[in-house]
């Protein structure tokens, strides 16, 4: 082997190594809060929850012209989409949203770790590195998410974290008006959330999906719902 | 849900399993020698001749198409470097795998180029520092210690293994999304985890890429006097005859599934998706390929019709078949 060549493969290495790194630099530039959504489904437990009581839902949607003009988003566009279920014995709403799991196929697809999960169990999509791929919309189970073709960024609800932070509460929450969201803290265990998930009245939507929703769950008392249904 | 990818995603699809089979089938003839059997394949042998100089320009077609399908990421490119950072998406996986194997492509398609035609051979080695001049046969070679044959033996062998994994990851990417898209994700057998759209793109791939290598370029560069083999036309029916039986698997478990996978399937036989399925599938797909192969196994070799008829067809229904696994997604039911 002579000396060029030797001087051919190094520059080679040198030049994967360094866009590698690049990439990573980039990565790893983020902020302090943001982790590897891998890691974190071992170890974080979600700080709020938001349990939507489908036995009060009447359908009205008033949580999603809410979240809409607190969002500003498109026409035909919401983070929050509704299924009508039941019979005509018994017709009940079924609002989705993002289910902000601990084990985000969203997080997992993603090409750029666009969609990171934080410490407190929020999922987010951090916009100055999503690439407008799309495979994050297919991903996901619940159909929660959504492509802002303006922006060509995917997007979805994210718990109107600056209220939450504050120590508010979302919009949908606060719209609600029938009261069927009820929107607390895990940590509190006399909370109403904390006390519904503990007696199991509350409970994530479709676990068998397996993405564990950390912050959503529902009550829902339809026979018809039990494990082993449509899906 | 709003239908995210269209047809520029079906087509990036359909360019990747083209261009792999391509190089698969060029590879092939390569290795086993079938390219120097000088009384049976011309010293222009068309499907390593075409199958390696198409499948780079193929590939690399589809991977602009995949850029133009990104939103922020068309805007602002240099997001796309990011791409390469995330080591549990099936969509880092391929940026990677085609970021080797398009240059690959490349270099095996000069490198057969150069065999093909001596006077390039010695036009590129004359201006290499690190060419040689054969002494035992006047040949020039790139590298003073392999000669040109071996080179483009390692390029295909590599080339090769790579392009089984580019057709085979186009599957792996839609069928990734997992219980989301419950139709993408119907295991080809009932007990094992393991999803039929990856073994059906890779069939696919094959097939492709002998209709463009062997149907299209074989057949008509040689104006129908290819050299017979009716071996190789029996394969050929086989791929065919495989790709069908994958399909009818795909349905079958997918109605056996319920829900949105049932529909999907639904949708394809008798609903929105039928006259894609089976006009553009079957009967391009299928029944014209079939008929065609059956003539070129009996006779050893395709004319000119049977070549240019299955061959297009076969090329044609592997786009239609990438767009119909697309438009069919259907989201789970909740």
């Amino acid at each position: 082997m002579t000396k060029k060549d030797l001087s051919r493969r190094h520059f080679l290495g040198l030049a994967l190594a360094g866009g590698a790194t690049a990439g990573l630099g980039v990565k790893l530039s983020r902020t302090a809060d943001s982790e590897d959504a891998g890691e974190l489904a071992q170890t974080a437990r979600a700080r709020y929850a938001l349990i939507i009581d489908t036995t009060k839902c009447t359908g009205c949607q008033a949580c999603v012209e809410a979240c809409n003009l607190r969002n500003d988003l498109p026409e035909g566009q919401s983070y929050i989409h509704g299924r009508v279920k039941g019979d005509e014995h018994l017709t009940w709403y079924l609002m989705v949203q993002c289910q902000h799991c601990a084990n985000p196929p969203c997080a997992t697809v993603c090409p750029t770790d666009a969609t990171y999960v934080r410490d407190d169990g929020v999922v987010l999509v951090d916009e100055k590195l999503c690439v407008g791929c799309k495979y994050c919309i297919y991903a996901c189970p619940y159909d929660a998410r959504i492509f802002d073709a303006q922006r060509g960024v995917a997007d979805k609800c994210w718990l109107c974290l600056d209220w939450v932070l504050a120590g508010g509460e979302p919009a949908c929450v606060q719209a609600c008006i029938p009261g069927a969201r009820i929107f607390g803290q895990l940590d509190d265990p006399d909370s109403e959330v904390s006390k519904l998930i503990a007696s199991g009245r509350a409970k994530p939507l479709r676990p068998e999906f397996g993405t564990e929703p950390a912050i959503l769950a529902y009550i829902i008392e339809d026979p018809a719902e039990e494990p082993g249904g449509e899906g | 849900m709003h239908a995210q990818w269209g047809w520029l995603a079906a087509i990036y699809l359909f360019l990747g399993g083209l261009g792999s089979g391509a190089l698969a089938y060029a590879a092939l003839f390569e290795l086993t020698g079938r390219r120097y059997e000088m009384d049976r394949c011309p010293e222009v042998c068309p499907v390593t001749l075409v199958g390696s100089t198409v499948s780079g320009p193929i590939v690399a077609a589809g991977v602009v198409l995949l850029i133009f399908e990104l939103g922020a990421g068309l805007r602002e490119p240099w997001r796309i470097p990011l791409m390469y950072t995330h080591a549990s998406s099936a969509m880092t996986w391929g940026v990677w795998l085609l970021t080797i194997f398009i240059p690959l492509a490349f270099l095996y398609g000069g490198l057969e180029l150069m065999h093909v035609y001596p006077s390039l051979n010695a036009w590129v080695v004359e201006r290499l520092p690190w060419g040689v001049v054969d002494p035992r046969d006047g040949t020039y070679s790139p590298l003073r210690e392999l000669s040109l044959r071996r080179i483009k033996r390692i390029v295909a062998a590599v080339g090769g293994v790579l392009a089984l994994a580019v057709a085979t990851y186009t599957g792996i990417l839609i069928s990734a999304v997992g219980p989301a898209i419950p139709f993408w994700s119907t295991p080809l057998v009932p007990f094992l985890p393991l999803p039929t759209l990856p073994v059906l793109f890779l069939i696919s791939a094959l097939s492709t890429g002998e209709a463009l290598t062997v149907d299209l370029a074989a057949t008509l560069l040689t104006r129908g006097q290819a050299p017979r083999g009716r071996r190789e036309h029996f394969i050929h029916l086989g791929l065919i005859t495989g790709e069908a039986v994958v399909l009818g698997q795909l349905l079958a478990h997918a109605f056996l599934e319920g829900g949105a996978a049932a529909q999907s399937a639904r949708d394809i036989l008798i609903g929105a998706h039928s006259i894609v399925f089976w006009v553009l599938i079957m009967v391009l797909g299928f029944v014209i390929p079939f008929i065609g192969h059956v003539y070129a196994a009996g006779r050893g070799r395709h004319q000119p019709i049977t070549g240019l008829s299955s061959g297009a067809s076969l090329v044609l229904s592997g786009l239609f078949l990438r767009y119909l696994v697309i438009a069919s997604a259907i989201h789970a039911f909740l």
